[in-house]
Order: structure tokens, then sequence, then C-alpha cells
């Protein structure tokens, strides 16, 4: 072996090493450590605590499939109304999904009770009636609204990979609109659609926020195990809870394992490309996605409407006058806080990035059968509710050999690894998209693994490494449950300061930083996206072909 | 080489700024000399003081104690159960420093699993007495109180009229009207709860919150709620902590804060060292900084306290209509210890509202 063989080799290993060590101690020990605990340390039996709390299972997951089907109902009807939509228009409505991502539940919910609750402008100020709000109907209201924003984005990300061709086709042997929507589009989407109906049922039972504004006296398991640990300081309980939560989610897994294959290709909302022509609006169907459509985004332009005057106003005497209290008030909350939100962002999605691109890497290219196992591991932070994966950090790493609880290393590796598992999704939509042929090449040449990587493999990966990364750095700016049982003074995050405020009602302040955290994401997207399309236009003058050493 | 290059370039960083991070954490902190001086004048440069604390709201005085001391503060906001609940979980290291605000029960709790560092201040003379642990392990700064917050529109609509003391809750006419926050989550409420009943006596005092319960629906499950649901006008009285917040939101939104004519419950805030804090000098240093009547006044303002509220003779703080002989007798010394038996009889009580 020549030289610069064996140093290529020792990297690959090295590299292939600290991507298993990493995921292996940083997801699976977590996971192990608090199964180990909730099952076995002293205390409730989770036998008992099942026969004890059924109801509470039972809310959570009747909950959870409610809000999993009428959110599934409204993303593919806004996703099938896009197909009638000029490209104008569908740049403008991606650009508000993606804003809406951010979606605080207080907002939705207070926005919710002054319209609807039991002195609510349209149930009782205009139809004389005194409703009670709170309750399942609630809960599920919020959720549906918060999640289909994700889910559209997701769909539309698949929509956007059908060939102009095929529609073409499709119309010129003369089917109708109908006709292209049921047998061309919606079996495309059908692999998408699996994924956001697993999506919004393990997003809802993880929701531990919205039950708690809007839930009234009906308890979910999710709420009841973040309320076990800050109320009572039971973690126990809070492990069995969670485990009790990890069983219908990873039944949900299963189920995404057998379909693993074909969602592949789903972005994580920020796919490129180009849809063909908009269709011709005749027939049923655009009707009736025109109406969700419309009844959606009225809701989410109300929700966030309510954001911005919450975060521009104060009230007096009942009146709202314009002010920039909030944004004054928001000052001694924030701090160096937003510095540093926007650095563990930014760390988490390159670092989350890379190591899925490499698991990708090493499972699809190299066909390594031990990496396609640790990128199933890899998986479980996006099926599994993220304040288990929160104190299984605190069990894991409170003791030695690696006691980093209290350090901002225990906060930023929880962010960077809890991306990992959608990031290996995108990564592998693009590494896909490398025909095997050029890594056959590099090898043909006389390449080195170090030669793959460096001229074939990152270069061509690049869009797809880009938007992982954005789609890390948003889901970090977001994220609470995973790191609110972590953080330490001088580790918060924007996030955490947002749910804290919205605990104590300082609903001005929580405006002021949710419109933060969301103009941080579009300006971050901005950029994203005019570096893929600067590379783009490069790539137009360049010659195509790679470079070899 | 280039694209390799630049991504070990980028891990080096990355893991440089994790490092440098991680480790800035603990090595800032390190103890000063232990001379028995005025330490508020000492500096502290260079060293840090982790807080964890009720509100984001103190950081003013914080940053006043910087200013004097060169010790930079860092406050993470949490509430008092989660504190305990966090060093239940992880007992290699504790939560931060100084543990400033929150609930006596959780401050007794923290003594009694030996959680937290003693120390009695030079100026804790200062301090009535009734205020502070006897052995040391913390002192208040102040007390929260409880009362009613009323939207009066709600009541006209229905013919009800303002409730003026706790007894009135009882009255079957204010079925559905009344919201409260559930008493594990809300420290105040705790405090309410435990207050009436030691008022009362224990059986007058079940009987009492067993009344109380049939008037309610559902216990809100942020301290805030009752607050913001009597606001929104989807109740007509809400049972809240009464500071300068609660009458500032009653006049943004139309509302009247009520004193109950048959005592006023109340409960100390506490503050406290965590045992083997490396910061341990700098806490100390700002418990005496506190301590300061000019600082005390500072507090206060901070806090939104009554002057009647305040815990050290002679400093003053806001006047919100609070008069001390309305304060109600309690037993303190069970506050702590008797969390776990109200708590679970209260949940028994009140089932799954």
């Amino acid at each position: 072996m020549s030289k610069k063989h064996l140093g290529s080799f020792i990297i690959d290993k090295f590299v292939y090493l600290i991507i298993t060590l990493s995921i292996l101690i940083f997801i699976l020990y977590p996971y192990l450590s608090i199964f180990v605990q909730s099952l076995s340390e002293t205390g409730q039996k989770i036998t008992d605590f099942w026969s004890e709390n059924f109801v509470l299972t039972q809310h959570s997951v009747v909950v959870a499939l409610i809000t999993m089907v009428l959110s599934l109902i409204f993303s593919v009807a806004v996703t099938i109304n896009f197909a009638f939509l000029s490209k104008q228009k569908q740049k403008i409505l991606r650009l508000f999904l993606l804003v809406t991502m951010v979606s605080p539940p207080f907002v939705t919910s207070l926005a919710y009770i002054t319209l609807f609750g039991r002195r609510g402008m349209i149930t009782h100020d205009l139809l004389q009636l005194t409703i009670n709000p709170y309750g399942p109907q609630g809960i599920i209201l919020m959720q549906t609204l918060s999640f289909t924003s994700l889910n559209a984005l997701v769909l539309i990300g698949l929509l956007k990979k059908i060939e102009p061709s095929m529609i073409n086709s499709a119309r010129s042997l003369g089917a109708k609109t109908d006709a292209i929507i049921k047998d061309v589009i919606f079996p495309l989407l059908r692999p998408g659609i699996v994924v956001v109906t697993l999506i919004s049922f393990i997003r809802s039972l993880a929701d531990f926020q919205t039950s708690t504004i809007i839930g009234g006296s009906f308890k979910m398991l999710a709420s009841e195990g973040y309320f076990a640990v800050i109320s009572f300081g039971d973690i126990h309980r809070a492990a069995l809870i969670n485990l009790t939560l990890a069983i219908p989610a990873l039944i949900g897994f299963f189920l995404y394992i057998k379909y693993d294959r074909d969602i592949s290709s789903v972005h994580h909302g920020t796919a490129s490309g180009e849809l063909g022509i908009p269709l011709s609006k005749k027939g049923f169907i655009f009707p009736i996605t025109a109406v969700l459509s419309l009844l959606f985004y009225l809701a989410l332009l109300l929700q966030y409407g309510s954001i911005i005057i919450n975060a521009i106003t104060v009230k007096n005497m009942g009146h709202f006058q314009l002010s920039w209290q909030p944004l004054i008030a928001s000052k001694i909350y924030l701090n160096d806080t937003i510095f540093r939100t926007i650095i563990y962002s930014i760390i988490a999605g390159l670092l989350g990035s890379l190591i899925s691109l490499f698991i990708i890497y090493y499972g699809q290219v190299r066909n390594s059968k031990w990496m396609r196992l640790i990128e199933m591991i890899g998986t479980f932070p996006y099926i599994l509710p993220g304040t288990f994966f929160g104190l299984g950090y605190l069990y894991a790493f409170s003791k030695p050999p690696l006691a980093i609880t209290g350090t901002t290393a225990i906060v930023v590796i929880n962010v960077i690894f809890k991306q990992v598992a959608f990031a290996t999704k995108a990564a592998k939509a693009s590494v896909n998209q490398v025909h095997p042929i050029y890594f056959q090449t590099v090898h043909d040449l006389g390449g080195t693994v170090l030669n793959e990587w460096n001229d074939v493999f990152f270069p061509m990966t690049k869009q797809g490494f880009a938007l992982t990364f954005l789609n890390g750095f948003i889901s970090t700016m977001t994220t609470i449950g995973s790191i609110i049982f972590l953080v330490h003074p001088g580790q918060n995050l924007m996030t955490l300061v947002m749910f804290d405020v919205v605990q104590r009602g300082e609903y001005q302040v929580a405006a002021v930083i949710a419109c933060m955290i969301i103009l941080i994401c579009v300006i971050m997207a901005g950029i994203v996206f005019l570096l893929i399309h600067l590379s783009e236009r490069s790539k137009k003058h360049v010659s195509l072909s790679p470079r070899l050493n | 080489m280039k694209t390799i290059r630049k991504i070990g370039l980028l891990l080096v960083l990355f893991l440089g700024i994790i490092l440098v991070t991680a480790c800035g954490n603990g090595s800032k902190q390190s103890n000063s000399d232990n001379s028995n001086k005025q330490k508020t004048t000492k500096e502290f440069k260079g060293q840090t003081m982790n807080v964890v604390a009720t509100s984001d709201a103190y950081q003013p005085l914080f940053d006043k104690f910087s200013k004097q001391t060169g010790a930079k503060v860092k406050v993470l906001s949490m509430s008092s159960g989660e504190v305990l609940a966090r060093m239940k979980a992880d007992k290699s290291k504790p939560m931060a420093d100084l543990w400033f605000g929150g609930g006596l029960d959780a401050f007794e709790q923290a003594k009694t699993d030996h959680q937290l560092e003693k120390y009695q201040s030079n100026s804790i003379d200062k301090i009535n007495s009734k205020y502070r642990d006897k052995d040391g392990y913390w002192l208040s700064k102040g007390l929260t109180v409880g009362g009613f917050v009323v939207n009066k529109k709600v009541l006209k609509e229905k013919n009800l009229p303002v409730p003026k003391t706790w007894n009135d809750l009882t009255k079957s006419k204010y079925k559905g009207e009344i919201i409260m926050s559930d008493p594990s989550v809300s420290g105040t409420m705790y405090a309410i709860v435990k207050a009436i009943i030691d008022e009362k006596g224990e059986k007058a005092g079940w009987e009492y919150w067993n009344k109380v319960n049939k008037n309610i629906s559902f216990y809100g499950k942020r301290g805030k709620d009752p607050q913001e649901k009597t606001a929104s006008g989807e109740f007509g009285i809400g049972v809240i902590p009464v500071d300068k917040m609660a009458f500032d939101a009653a006049k943004q939104n139309d509302l009247t804060v009520v004193y109950p004519k048959d005592g006023i419950p109340w409960v100390p805030e506490g503050v406290a060292v965590f045992k083997n804090a490396p910061g341990k000098k700098v806490a100390e240093a700002f418990i005496d900084f506190m301590l300061e009547p000019k600082n005390m006044k500072e507090l206060t303002k901070l806090d939104g306290k009554d002057t009647d509220q305040v815990i050290m003779p002679g400093v003053k703080g806001l006047d919100l209509g609070l008069n001390k002989k309305d304060l109600m007798k309690e037993n303190l010394s069970s506050f702590g210890s008797d969390r776990t038996a109200v708590l679970n009889k209260w949940s028994d009580m009140v089932g799954d509202k």
C-alpha cells in the first residue's frame, strides 16, 4: 500500500470509528440509561403505572390520532392546491409555510380563546353562546394548525420532484385535472404522506405545551411527564411516562422502516427544483382544496398577525396601543441569548449535516450494513419525545465516565445529535442523486477514499448539505423538549426563554422573541438559498467534469 | 484536497469553541480568600456567579452587583420545583451558586436533602428572625401574598357581587366562575392552600377547600392562568399572587384586585447558597450586598412588593394597599415537611380537574 493510500486508509477508518462511537455514545447510551432507570429504580413499577394511568394514555393516543388525520387532510389539501398555483404564488406561500414552522402554541391558543372562548368574540358576543373551549377539541385544533405547515412543506418537496413530462403526457392522453391528481400526483405523494402521518402522530404524543394552555381538566401523558419533573421532582414518574409514550411511537417507527426505502427522497420542507406547469382549475378537487387551504392560511394569518400585534402593542383598559415597550421589556430576558442561540444552531446544523452525510456515505455508497444500523439508531431522537432524549442525557451524563452535565458541551451535543435523524433522510436524498459510476471512476483512476470525498462526494452533495444545514439550523432554533432539563445558567436558548415567559404570561415578550426567531430563520434561509443560487450560476459557466488529482 | 481541508478546519474550529465554552464554565469560578471583611467591596473580577432565579426581572440588581464587584453573573430562570428535580437527577454538581426566589417549601426540602450551604451574613440580624432559617441555610427576600383578581364585567353579566372574603368563594352562586392554579405547579397556590388550613385548622380547612373545589371546573397548569383567564373574561374570579404585576395587569384589562378581608395568606421567598458551589464566595458576597438597605429597596421595586411584604424593617417598598395586620397566622415550620401530604390529599380531593 502506498503512503498516500495508507494515510487515506487510516483517515477513512478513523472517521468511520468516530461516527459510530458518537452515535452510540450520544444517542443509544442516553436512551439505554433512561430505559434501565425507569425499569429498575425503586418506585412505581411500569405495569402499576399503566393500570393506574390508562386514561392518560388513551387521551394521548386518541388526540394524536385525530390530530394526525386532520393535519394530514389539511396538508394534502394545501399541497394539491399548490399544483394549481403560479410559480410566483408558490414561492410566496412556501416562504409563508417556512415562517410558520416556528409555531409557538401560546399564540394560537390565545387567539382561539379570544374568538371561541366562554366570552369569545364569535361564540359569546356574536352567537350569544357560552361554550367551554377547554379540552381535547382545543388541543386537537391547536396541534393541527401547528403541524400542518411542516407536513405541507414535506409534501410540496415531493410534489416538486414530479417530472413535468408525466403530467404533460397524461394531459396529452386526454386526462382531466381530477384524474391527473388521482392517478399521477397522489400516488407519488404517498410515501411522503406516510412520513407526515408519522411525524404528526409523534409530535402530538410528545407535545407537552398545548394541553397546559388549552387542555383544561383534560390531562395527557406528555404534559403530566413534564409536571412530574417540575412540580414533584419525580423523574422516575417522568421516565415511566416517557417510556409509555415511546410504545405507540415505536409502533409508528416500524411502519416507518417499512416505508423507509420510499421516503428517502423526502426533504424537510426545503426542497429545490421546479414543478411542471400549473394544472388548470377544473374539476371537483380544486374547489375542495382551495377552501381547505384558504381556511388554513386564514388561521395562520390570524395566528401570526396576533404575534406581531402582541409584539408591538401594549394593552390599556382593554385597548391595544402601539408601543416599543414589548421590545424594550424583552431586552433583559435575552441578553447574550440571541448570539448564543445562533452559534449553537449553526454548529448543530453544520456538524449534524456532516455526521449525517458520512453515515449515508458509509451506509449507501460503501454499503456498510453496520452503518445502516447506526443510521437507524440515529433515528431514535426523531421518533421518541424530546423530553425523553433530554432526561436520558441527564441520567447518562451526570456520572462518570462522561460526567458532562452543567457544561455547554452537553447542550451543543444534544442539539447536534437531535438533528441527525432528519438530516440523514435529507442527506440520503442528495447522496442518491450521485451516480455510483463517479465513485467507481475515482477508484479506476487509482484515487483514494480521500479523493472520493474531495472530488465526488462533497462537491456533488453540496446543495444537499446546504439544505440539511438549514433544516438543522431551523430545528435547533425552535427546539425545546430535549434541552429544557439540560441548560444551566449562561446556556439558555431563545425558545426556552420564550417557553419560560409564556409560563409567566408575559405574552408580549414571548411575541417579540417569536418574531426574532422567525426573522433569524428567514435570514438564514435567504443566505442558504442565495449561496445555492450563486453556486448554480457559477456551475453554468464552469465545466461540470469533476477535478481529479 | 481543498474541501476536506475546509471541513477539517471547520471541525477543529468547532471542537475548539465547544471545549473553550465548556471548560469556561468551571475554570472561571475560583474561590477567593476567606477573610471576614465586608465582602461587597471586594473585587471578584474574572469570577462568575451562576444563579437560578424565579424570574429574569432581577437582572438590574445583578448588573449592579457585577459593576460593584467585577463578578460576572449568569442567570437562568427556573421554577423551584424544577430546581429540586434537577438536583435530584444530577447529584454530581450543584445546580448553580445562588438560588434566588421560590417557595419556602422547596428551600426546606433542599435543606433536608443537604443541598444548601450554611451562610450567616454579618447583616442577617436586619431581617426579622421569622423570615429566615434558624440554622442559617436560607433567608427570605420578601413575601408573596395571595388574593383575588375580579372581572367585574363578567360578574355583572351574571348578577354576582364582587367577593370580599375567602369564605365568599365557597358560595354556590360562584360555581364555574372561579379559577386557581394547581398547587403542585404554583408555589403561591400551595401557600394559600396551606395557610388557610393552618388558619382554620386541619378539619375545617379541608372542608373549606372541598366547598371551593365544587365551584372550580379545572385548575390552571401555569401560575399565570388565573390572572390571564380572568382578564380574557373566561372566568369572573382568579386566585392570584398579589403584587405590582397584578395591579398593572388589572389596569391593562380593566379588572379589580381584592385583598380578602378575612386574612391574607403569605409565603416567604427564599434565597440560599448551594452546597459545594464553585462560586460560593461570590454568592455569599451577593447576599451581603442584597441586605444593604438601598439594594433591598431596589429589589422590592423589581419584585413589585408592597411595603408590608418587605422582610427588613425600615425599608420602604411600594404602596399597594396591603395591611400587615391582615396577614394570616401560619406555621412555617411544617411548610416544607407537609407539602407532599397536602398535595396528595389535594389531588385525591380534586380528582381529574
